[in-house]
Protein backbone atom coordinates (compact mmCIF):
# COMPACT_ATOMS: atom_id res chain seq x y z
CA UNK A 1 0.00 0.00 0.00
CA UNK A 2 1.38 3.35 -0.83
CA UNK A 3 0.44 5.66 1.50
CA UNK A 4 1.78 3.11 4.47
CA UNK A 5 4.85 3.61 2.43
CA UNK A 6 4.31 7.63 2.05
CA UNK A 7 3.44 7.28 6.30
CA UNK A 8 6.63 5.16 6.82
CA UNK A 9 9.03 7.40 4.69
CA UNK A 10 8.05 10.87 6.49
CA UNK A 11 10.94 12.31 8.30
CA UNK A 12 9.32 11.82 11.59
CA UNK A 13 8.50 8.12 11.19
CA UNK A 14 12.22 7.88 9.78
CA UNK A 15 14.02 9.71 12.61
CA UNK A 16 12.40 8.34 15.53
CA UNK A 17 12.79 4.35 13.75
CA UNK A 18 16.06 5.36 13.38
CA UNK A 19 16.81 7.20 16.58
CA UNK A 20 19.40 5.46 19.35
CA UNK A 21 18.38 8.14 21.59
CA UNK A 22 17.11 7.20 24.99
CA UNK A 23 15.36 10.75 24.82
CA UNK A 24 12.55 10.78 22.01
CA UNK A 25 14.02 8.00 19.44
CA UNK A 26 12.24 4.85 19.56
CA UNK A 27 12.58 3.67 22.64
CA UNK A 28 11.48 6.89 24.78
CA UNK A 29 8.00 6.06 22.87
CA UNK A 30 7.55 2.38 24.11
CA UNK A 31 7.95 3.73 27.28
CA UNK A 32 5.48 6.14 26.82
CA UNK A 33 3.20 3.70 25.63
CA UNK A 34 4.19 1.95 28.76
CA UNK A 35 3.00 4.21 31.14
CA UNK A 36 -0.46 5.44 29.63
CA UNK A 37 -1.34 2.12 28.88
CA UNK A 38 -0.75 1.30 32.67
CA UNK A 39 -2.80 4.97 33.69
CA UNK A 40 -5.44 3.90 30.57
CA UNK A 41 -6.03 -0.02 31.98
CA UNK A 42 -5.36 0.78 35.43
CA UNK A 43 -7.67 3.26 35.93
CA UNK A 44 -9.71 1.23 34.03
CA UNK A 45 -9.25 -1.62 36.22
CA UNK A 46 -9.95 0.20 39.47
CA UNK A 47 -13.37 1.80 38.26
CA UNK A 48 -14.17 -1.57 37.26
CA UNK A 49 -13.23 -2.75 41.10
CA UNK A 50 -15.08 -0.45 42.62
CA UNK A 51 -18.25 -0.45 40.55
CA UNK A 52 -18.62 -4.41 41.11
CA UNK A 53 -18.07 -4.05 45.13
CA UNK A 54 -14.02 -3.27 45.95
CA UNK A 55 -13.62 -0.95 48.55
CA UNK A 56 -17.16 0.22 49.08
CA UNK A 57 -16.03 3.19 51.21
CA UNK A 58 -14.83 5.15 48.65
CA UNK A 59 -18.01 7.13 47.46
CA UNK A 60 -19.00 6.43 43.81
CA UNK A 61 -18.91 10.30 43.34
CA UNK A 62 -14.70 9.68 43.71
CA UNK A 63 -14.20 7.89 41.04
CA UNK A 64 -15.06 11.18 38.71
CA UNK A 65 -12.17 12.74 38.97
CA UNK A 66 -10.93 9.54 37.35
CA UNK A 67 -11.80 9.46 34.34
CA UNK A 68 -9.76 12.75 33.66
CA UNK A 69 -6.68 11.00 34.18
CA UNK A 70 -8.17 7.90 31.93
CA UNK A 71 -8.46 10.15 29.25
CA UNK A 72 -5.08 11.65 29.75
CA UNK A 73 -3.60 8.43 29.47
CA UNK A 74 -5.72 7.26 26.65
CA UNK A 75 -4.11 10.58 24.53
CA UNK A 76 -0.80 10.00 25.78
CA UNK A 77 -1.37 6.50 23.95
CA UNK A 78 -3.15 7.38 20.70
CA UNK A 79 -0.23 10.13 20.57
CA UNK A 80 2.62 7.40 21.30
CA UNK A 81 0.86 4.67 19.70
CA UNK A 82 0.23 6.49 16.43
CA UNK A 83 4.07 7.22 16.09
CA UNK A 84 5.29 4.00 16.95
CA UNK A 85 3.32 2.60 14.34
CA UNK A 86 4.79 4.97 11.85
CA UNK A 87 8.17 3.68 12.46
CA UNK A 88 6.80 0.27 10.16
CA UNK A 89 3.56 1.38 9.29
CA UNK A 90 3.91 -1.61 6.41
CA UNK A 91 4.48 -4.19 8.91
CA UNK A 92 2.07 -3.34 12.06
CA UNK A 93 -0.56 -2.97 9.31
CA UNK A 94 -0.21 -6.57 8.07
CA UNK A 95 -0.74 -8.41 11.25
CA UNK A 96 -4.42 -8.97 12.51
CA UNK A 97 -3.58 -8.65 16.11
CA UNK A 98 -3.71 -4.51 15.32
CA UNK A 99 -7.38 -4.77 14.27
CA UNK A 100 -8.05 -6.90 17.03
CA UNK A 101 -6.86 -4.73 19.02
CA UNK A 102 -8.65 -1.71 17.70
CA UNK A 103 -11.71 -3.55 17.85
CA UNK A 104 -11.50 -4.37 21.37
CA UNK A 105 -10.15 -0.66 22.34
CA UNK A 106 -12.76 0.87 20.73
CA UNK A 107 -15.72 -1.36 22.78
CA UNK A 108 -14.04 -1.04 26.01
CA UNK A 109 -14.24 3.15 25.75
CA UNK A 110 -17.98 2.72 24.70
CA UNK A 111 -17.71 0.35 27.84
CA UNK A 112 -16.06 3.10 29.88
CA UNK A 113 -18.41 5.88 28.90
CA UNK A 114 -21.51 3.86 30.18
CA UNK A 115 -19.75 3.34 32.83
CA UNK A 116 -19.39 7.08 33.17
CA UNK A 117 -22.59 8.13 32.72
CA UNK A 118 -23.79 5.81 35.80
CA UNK A 119 -21.12 7.57 37.90
CA UNK A 120 -21.88 11.12 36.69
CA UNK A 121 -25.31 10.35 37.45
CA UNK A 122 -25.47 8.80 40.35
CA UNK A 123 -25.12 10.42 43.90
CA UNK A 124 -24.23 9.12 47.25
CA UNK A 125 -23.76 5.31 47.49
CA UNK A 126 -27.21 3.56 45.61
CA UNK A 127 -26.89 0.11 44.86
CA UNK A 128 -25.09 -0.52 41.35
CA UNK A 129 -28.08 -2.44 39.02
CA UNK A 130 -26.98 -5.59 37.57
CA UNK A 131 -26.54 -4.33 34.02
CA UNK A 132 -23.68 -1.59 35.35
CA UNK A 133 -22.10 -4.99 37.01
CA UNK A 134 -22.54 -6.73 33.90
CA UNK A 135 -20.65 -3.86 32.13
CA UNK A 136 -18.27 -3.44 34.66
CA UNK A 137 -16.99 -7.11 34.00
CA UNK A 138 -16.98 -6.59 30.43
CA UNK A 139 -14.97 -3.30 30.72
CA UNK A 140 -12.03 -5.84 32.90
CA UNK A 141 -12.12 -8.47 29.83
CA UNK A 142 -11.86 -5.97 26.84
CA UNK A 143 -8.92 -3.81 28.99
CA UNK A 144 -7.39 -7.67 29.18
CA UNK A 145 -7.85 -8.43 25.57
CA UNK A 146 -6.40 -4.93 24.69
CA UNK A 147 -3.11 -5.68 26.80
CA UNK A 148 -2.78 -9.03 25.14
CA UNK A 149 -3.56 -7.78 21.84
CA UNK A 150 -0.93 -5.10 21.66
CA UNK A 151 1.80 -7.27 23.70
CA UNK A 152 1.24 -9.84 20.53
CA UNK A 153 1.42 -7.21 17.47
CA UNK A 154 5.20 -6.92 18.49
CA UNK A 155 5.92 -11.15 18.04
CA UNK A 156 3.36 -10.71 15.01
CA UNK A 157 5.70 -8.35 13.45
CA UNK A 158 8.51 -9.96 14.05
CA UNK A 159 7.98 -13.51 13.06
CA UNK A 160 6.24 -11.68 10.14
CA UNK A 161 9.23 -9.77 9.30
CA UNK A 162 11.61 -12.95 9.45
CA UNK A 163 9.47 -14.52 6.61
CA UNK A 164 9.09 -11.85 4.16
CA UNK B 1 27.53 1.04 37.65
CA UNK B 2 27.86 -2.44 39.79
CA UNK B 3 30.37 -4.24 38.00
CA UNK B 4 30.73 -8.12 38.19
CA UNK B 5 33.10 -8.01 40.86
CA UNK B 6 30.55 -5.54 42.91
CA UNK B 7 28.12 -8.25 42.37
CA UNK B 8 29.95 -10.85 43.99
CA UNK B 9 30.65 -9.10 46.75
CA UNK B 10 27.01 -8.25 47.43
CA UNK B 11 25.85 -11.85 47.14
CA UNK B 12 28.52 -12.91 49.66
CA UNK B 13 27.13 -10.18 51.69
CA UNK B 14 23.77 -10.37 51.64
CA UNK B 15 23.96 -14.27 51.97
CA UNK B 16 23.64 -14.30 55.29
CA UNK B 17 20.69 -11.61 55.82
CA UNK B 18 18.02 -14.92 54.73
CA UNK B 19 18.67 -16.93 57.13
CA UNK B 20 19.60 -14.90 59.96
CA UNK B 21 16.69 -12.60 59.50
CA UNK B 22 14.29 -15.17 58.92
CA UNK B 23 15.67 -16.67 62.41
CA UNK B 24 15.20 -13.33 64.52
CA UNK B 25 11.84 -12.75 62.71
CA UNK B 26 10.43 -16.65 63.76
CA UNK B 27 12.07 -15.71 67.25
CA UNK B 28 9.96 -12.50 67.82
CA UNK B 29 6.67 -14.20 66.30
CA UNK B 30 7.39 -16.93 68.86
CA UNK B 31 7.45 -14.31 71.50
CA UNK B 32 4.43 -12.24 70.60
CA UNK B 33 2.49 -15.72 70.50
CA UNK B 34 3.94 -16.29 74.11
CA UNK B 35 3.48 -12.47 75.03
CA UNK B 36 -0.15 -12.35 73.16
CA UNK B 37 0.89 -9.19 72.10
CA UNK B 38 -0.30 -8.56 68.21
CA UNK B 39 2.56 -5.48 67.76
CA UNK B 40 4.86 -7.48 68.26
CA UNK B 41 3.91 -10.26 65.63
CA UNK B 42 2.92 -7.34 63.41
CA UNK B 43 7.05 -6.74 63.80
CA UNK B 44 8.01 -9.78 62.95
CA UNK B 45 5.82 -10.04 59.83
CA UNK B 46 7.53 -6.65 58.86
CA UNK B 47 11.06 -8.49 59.53
CA UNK B 48 9.72 -11.48 57.32
CA UNK B 49 8.71 -8.66 54.57
CA UNK B 50 12.11 -7.01 54.60
CA UNK B 51 13.93 -9.91 54.58
CA UNK B 52 11.87 -11.37 51.35
CA UNK B 53 12.87 -7.99 49.50
CA UNK B 54 16.24 -8.78 50.68
CA UNK B 55 16.21 -12.24 49.14
CA UNK B 56 15.62 -11.06 45.33
CA UNK B 57 18.93 -9.64 45.00
CA UNK B 58 20.45 -12.19 47.09
CA UNK B 59 19.44 -15.02 44.99
CA UNK B 60 19.66 -12.60 41.75
CA UNK B 61 23.85 -11.66 42.37
CA UNK B 62 24.33 -15.89 42.42
CA UNK B 63 24.67 -15.72 38.92
CA UNK B 64 27.16 -13.23 38.82
CA UNK B 65 29.38 -15.36 41.72
CA UNK B 66 28.32 -18.54 39.18
CA UNK B 67 30.10 -16.67 36.84
CA UNK B 68 33.14 -15.55 38.39
CA UNK B 69 34.09 -19.42 39.37
CA UNK B 70 33.61 -20.59 35.91
CA UNK B 71 36.62 -22.60 34.93
CA UNK B 72 38.47 -22.29 38.37
CA UNK B 73 39.53 -26.25 38.68
CA UNK B 74 38.89 -26.40 42.46
CA UNK B 75 35.54 -25.94 42.15
CA UNK B 76 32.92 -28.16 41.36
CA UNK B 77 29.96 -26.66 38.46
CA UNK B 78 27.61 -29.72 39.80
CA UNK B 79 27.90 -28.01 43.39
CA UNK B 80 27.00 -24.46 41.91
CA UNK B 81 24.17 -25.85 40.28
CA UNK B 82 23.29 -27.89 43.26
CA UNK B 83 22.87 -24.70 45.38
CA UNK B 84 21.40 -22.91 43.01
CA UNK B 85 18.90 -25.06 42.55
CA UNK B 86 18.33 -25.47 46.20
CA UNK B 87 18.18 -21.39 47.09
CA UNK B 88 15.44 -21.02 44.03
CA UNK B 89 13.59 -23.68 46.18
CA UNK B 90 14.31 -21.73 49.26
CA UNK B 91 13.31 -18.29 47.34
CA UNK B 92 10.27 -19.56 46.50
CA UNK B 93 9.22 -19.99 50.45
CA UNK B 94 10.62 -16.82 51.05
CA UNK B 95 8.72 -14.73 48.93
CA UNK B 96 5.51 -16.95 49.88
CA UNK B 97 6.33 -15.91 53.27
CA UNK B 98 6.64 -12.37 52.45
CA UNK B 99 3.51 -12.17 50.86
CA UNK B 100 1.86 -13.70 53.62
CA UNK B 101 3.44 -11.52 56.16
CA UNK B 102 2.34 -8.71 53.73
CA UNK B 103 -1.18 -10.06 53.96
CA UNK B 104 -1.08 -10.38 57.92
CA UNK B 105 0.06 -7.04 58.49
CA UNK B 106 -2.96 -5.28 55.78
CA UNK B 107 -6.09 -7.98 57.20
CA UNK B 108 -4.81 -7.08 61.04
CA UNK B 109 -5.40 -3.42 60.48
CA UNK B 110 -8.78 -3.47 61.01
CA UNK B 111 -9.22 -6.48 63.04
CA UNK B 112 -8.54 -6.68 66.68
CA UNK B 113 -6.37 -10.16 66.03
CA UNK B 114 -4.38 -11.50 63.21
CA UNK B 115 -6.90 -14.61 62.89
CA UNK B 116 -5.34 -18.41 63.80
CA UNK B 117 -4.79 -18.74 59.39
CA UNK B 118 -2.35 -16.14 58.87
CA UNK B 119 -0.66 -16.97 62.46
CA UNK B 120 -0.48 -20.56 61.32
CA UNK B 121 1.02 -19.91 58.06
CA UNK B 122 3.19 -17.44 58.89
CA UNK B 123 4.82 -19.52 61.66
CA UNK B 124 5.02 -22.61 59.13
CA UNK B 125 6.09 -20.92 55.62
CA UNK B 126 8.87 -19.28 58.20
CA UNK B 127 9.93 -22.26 60.08
CA UNK B 128 10.54 -24.27 56.65
CA UNK B 129 12.00 -21.27 55.00
CA UNK B 130 14.55 -21.03 57.30
CA UNK B 131 15.14 -24.89 56.92
CA UNK B 132 15.45 -24.64 52.66
CA UNK B 133 17.71 -21.16 53.21
CA UNK B 134 20.32 -22.78 55.86
CA UNK B 135 20.53 -26.35 53.24
CA UNK B 136 21.17 -24.01 50.26
CA UNK B 137 23.76 -21.83 52.53
CA UNK B 138 25.49 -24.62 53.46
CA UNK B 139 25.65 -26.09 50.48
CA UNK B 140 26.52 -22.61 49.35
CA UNK B 141 29.66 -22.82 51.81
CA UNK B 142 30.84 -25.93 50.53
CA UNK B 143 31.67 -24.38 47.25
CA UNK B 144 34.37 -22.83 48.25
CA UNK B 145 35.51 -24.19 51.00
CA UNK B 146 35.63 -28.24 50.65
CA UNK B 147 38.00 -28.18 53.91
CA UNK B 148 34.86 -27.79 56.50
CA UNK B 149 33.29 -31.09 55.07
CA UNK B 150 33.97 -33.94 57.38
CA UNK B 151 35.71 -36.16 55.19
CA UNK B 152 36.98 -33.77 51.93
CA UNK B 153 37.35 -36.95 50.06
CA UNK B 154 34.20 -38.24 49.78
CA UNK B 155 32.46 -35.87 46.60
CA UNK B 156 29.14 -33.87 47.70
CA UNK B 157 25.72 -35.40 47.06
CA UNK B 158 24.34 -33.01 44.77
CA UNK B 159 21.15 -34.53 44.52
CA UNK B 160 18.03 -34.28 46.54
CA UNK B 161 14.73 -33.65 46.82
CA UNK B 162 15.34 -29.55 48.38
CA UNK B 163 17.14 -29.34 44.57
CA UNK B 164 14.88 -30.51 42.36
CA UNK B 165 15.81 -31.28 38.59
CA UNK B 166 13.27 -29.05 37.55
CA UNK B 167 14.25 -26.02 39.42
CA UNK B 168 17.64 -25.86 36.93
CA UNK B 169 18.36 -22.77 34.87
CA UNK B 170 19.13 -24.81 32.00
CA UNK B 171 15.37 -27.09 32.69
CA UNK B 172 13.83 -23.67 32.43
CA UNK B 173 15.77 -21.64 29.67
CA UNK B 174 15.00 -24.77 27.66
CA UNK B 175 11.47 -24.87 28.03
CA UNK B 176 10.99 -21.57 27.01
CA UNK B 177 12.94 -22.12 24.17
CA UNK B 178 11.31 -25.21 23.17
CA UNK B 179 7.90 -23.18 23.65
CA UNK B 180 7.66 -20.05 22.04
CA UNK B 181 4.21 -19.25 23.61
CA UNK B 182 5.24 -19.39 27.00
CA UNK B 183 7.88 -15.94 26.75
CA UNK B 184 4.81 -14.42 25.07
CA UNK B 185 2.51 -15.32 27.42
CA UNK B 186 4.23 -14.59 30.74
CA UNK B 187 5.26 -11.21 28.86
CA UNK B 188 1.46 -10.27 28.59
CA UNK B 189 0.84 -11.42 31.93
CA UNK B 190 3.95 -9.15 33.18
CA UNK B 191 1.78 -6.24 31.47
CA UNK B 192 -1.41 -7.20 32.77
CA UNK B 193 0.22 -7.36 36.43
CA UNK B 194 1.94 -4.02 35.51
CA UNK B 195 -1.25 -1.98 34.85
CA UNK B 196 -3.42 -3.68 38.35
CA UNK B 197 -0.35 -2.86 40.00
CA UNK B 198 0.16 0.74 38.58
CA UNK B 199 -3.87 1.54 39.04
CA UNK B 200 -3.88 1.09 42.59
CA UNK B 201 -0.78 2.85 43.24
CA UNK B 202 -1.64 6.03 41.12
CA UNK B 203 -5.21 6.07 42.57
CA UNK B 204 -4.09 5.65 46.50
CA UNK B 205 -1.17 7.95 46.22
CA UNK B 206 -2.93 10.74 44.41
CA UNK B 207 -5.67 10.29 47.05
CA UNK B 208 -2.52 10.77 49.54
CA UNK B 209 -1.87 13.63 47.29
CA UNK B 210 -5.22 15.22 48.24
CA UNK B 211 -7.15 14.23 44.92
CA UNK B 212 -10.70 12.41 45.77
CA UNK B 213 -10.66 14.32 49.35
CA UNK B 214 -14.44 13.31 49.61
CA UNK B 215 -13.63 9.72 50.13
CA UNK B 216 -11.98 8.17 53.39
CA UNK B 217 -8.63 6.63 52.95
CA UNK B 218 -10.42 3.14 54.26
CA UNK B 219 -11.62 2.93 50.93
CA UNK B 220 -8.45 2.51 49.27
CA UNK B 221 -7.15 0.29 51.94
CA UNK B 222 -9.15 -2.44 50.27
CA UNK B 223 -7.57 -1.64 46.66
CA UNK B 224 -4.35 -2.95 48.44
CA UNK B 225 -4.58 -6.39 47.94
CA UNK B 226 -5.33 -6.11 44.33
CA UNK B 227 -2.06 -4.07 43.62
CA UNK B 228 -0.35 -6.54 45.64
CA UNK B 229 -1.70 -9.61 43.43
CA UNK B 230 0.05 -7.52 40.08
CA UNK B 231 2.92 -7.18 41.96
CA UNK B 232 2.35 -10.97 42.59
CA UNK B 233 2.17 -11.35 39.19
CA UNK B 234 5.23 -9.35 37.59
CA UNK B 235 6.88 -11.50 40.43
CA UNK B 236 6.71 -14.69 39.82
CA UNK B 237 6.66 -13.62 35.66
CA UNK B 238 9.84 -11.53 36.35
CA UNK B 239 11.58 -14.14 38.03
CA UNK B 240 10.88 -16.66 35.33
CA UNK B 241 12.50 -13.98 32.57
CA UNK B 242 15.48 -13.64 35.17
CA UNK B 243 16.09 -17.74 35.82
CA UNK B 244 15.58 -18.08 32.38
CA UNK B 245 17.45 -16.02 30.59
CA UNK B 246 19.93 -14.27 33.85
CA UNK B 247 22.74 -13.06 31.94
CA UNK B 248 20.49 -10.99 30.12
CA UNK B 249 19.79 -8.73 33.55
CA UNK B 250 22.44 -10.08 36.01
CA UNK B 251 25.02 -7.54 34.66
CA UNK B 252 22.71 -4.82 32.71
CA UNK B 253 22.46 -1.41 34.41
CA UNK B 254 18.85 -0.63 33.21
CA UNK B 255 17.99 -4.10 35.38
CA UNK B 256 20.09 -2.90 38.25
CA UNK B 257 17.95 0.27 39.05
CA UNK B 258 14.88 -1.15 38.00
CA UNK B 259 15.81 -3.44 41.01
CA UNK B 260 16.50 -0.51 43.36
CA UNK B 261 13.45 1.07 42.76
CA UNK B 262 11.11 -2.02 43.28
CA UNK B 263 13.22 -2.18 46.62
CA UNK B 264 12.83 1.04 47.90
CA UNK B 265 9.18 1.22 46.57
CA UNK B 266 8.78 -2.32 48.14
CA UNK B 267 10.21 -0.43 51.89
CA UNK B 268 7.63 2.44 50.76
CA UNK B 269 5.05 -0.06 50.72
CA UNK B 270 5.85 -1.56 54.11
CA UNK B 271 6.08 1.83 56.10
CA UNK B 272 2.94 2.82 54.20
CA UNK B 273 1.01 -0.51 55.57
CA UNK B 274 2.61 -0.25 58.63
CA UNK B 275 1.36 2.91 59.37
CA UNK B 276 -1.79 3.30 61.36
CA UNK B 277 -2.50 6.85 61.36
CA UNK B 278 -2.16 6.91 57.21
CA UNK B 279 -5.36 5.00 56.55
CA UNK B 280 -7.66 6.73 59.56
CA UNK B 281 -7.52 9.58 57.89
CA UNK B 282 -11.30 10.68 57.35
CA UNK B 283 -13.50 11.73 54.35
CA UNK B 284 -12.47 15.30 53.60
CA UNK B 285 -9.34 15.24 55.42
CA UNK B 286 -5.56 15.49 54.53
CA UNK B 287 -2.29 13.51 55.16
CA UNK B 288 0.97 15.02 56.43
CA UNK B 289 3.88 16.42 54.87
CA UNK B 290 5.86 13.22 55.32
CA UNK B 291 2.98 10.72 53.57
CA UNK B 292 2.61 13.60 50.64
CA UNK B 293 6.53 12.79 50.32
CA UNK B 294 6.11 8.95 50.45
CA UNK B 295 3.04 9.23 48.27
CA UNK B 296 4.95 11.10 45.65
CA UNK B 297 8.11 9.12 45.94
CA UNK B 298 6.15 6.20 45.08
CA UNK B 299 4.08 7.13 41.91
CA UNK B 300 8.07 8.22 40.74
CA UNK B 301 9.36 5.11 41.38
CA UNK B 302 7.25 2.89 39.99
CA UNK B 303 7.11 5.15 36.53
CA UNK B 304 11.16 4.39 37.28
CA UNK B 305 10.39 0.73 37.10
CA UNK B 306 8.41 0.73 34.25
CA UNK B 307 11.40 3.10 32.68
CA UNK B 308 14.16 0.52 33.39
CA UNK B 309 11.92 -2.06 32.57
CA UNK B 310 11.66 -1.14 29.13
CA UNK B 311 14.64 0.07 29.03
CA UNK B 312 16.36 -3.24 29.42
CA UNK B 313 17.19 -3.71 25.55
CA UNK B 314 18.32 -0.12 25.21
CA UNK B 315 20.46 0.89 28.25
CA UNK B 316 21.78 -2.67 28.59
CA UNK B 317 21.75 -5.93 26.42
CA UNK B 318 18.11 -7.95 27.14
CA UNK B 319 16.47 -8.60 23.98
Amino acid sequence: MAVLQWIQDLPISAAIAESDSLWWGYAWWLFVHAVGMGLTAGIGFIVCLRLLGVGRQIPLSSLRVLFPLFWVGFYVNLVSGTLLFMTDATGIARVWELYAKLVCLVLALVAMSRLRRFVDSTDGDAMIPPSIQKTAVACLVLWLAVITSGRLIAYAVEARGAVA
Amino acid sequence: MLTPSHLVHLHLLLNHFPTVGMIVGLGLFLLALLKKSEDLKRGALAVFFAIALISLPTYMSGYSAQRSLRGVRTVSQDVINFHQRSALLALIFMETTGIVAWYGLWYSRTRASMGPRITAAAVLLSAVTIGLMASAANVGSEIRHPEILTDPKTPISTEGILAPRWLASEFITKYQYSHPWAWKSLETIHFMGLCLLFGVVVVANLRLLGWMRNAPLEGFHRLLPWGVWGFVANSVTGMLFFIGQAFQYIENPAFHLKMLCILVAGADVLYLTWHEEVWQIKAGATASALVKVLAASQIVLWIGVIYFGRMLPYIGNAF
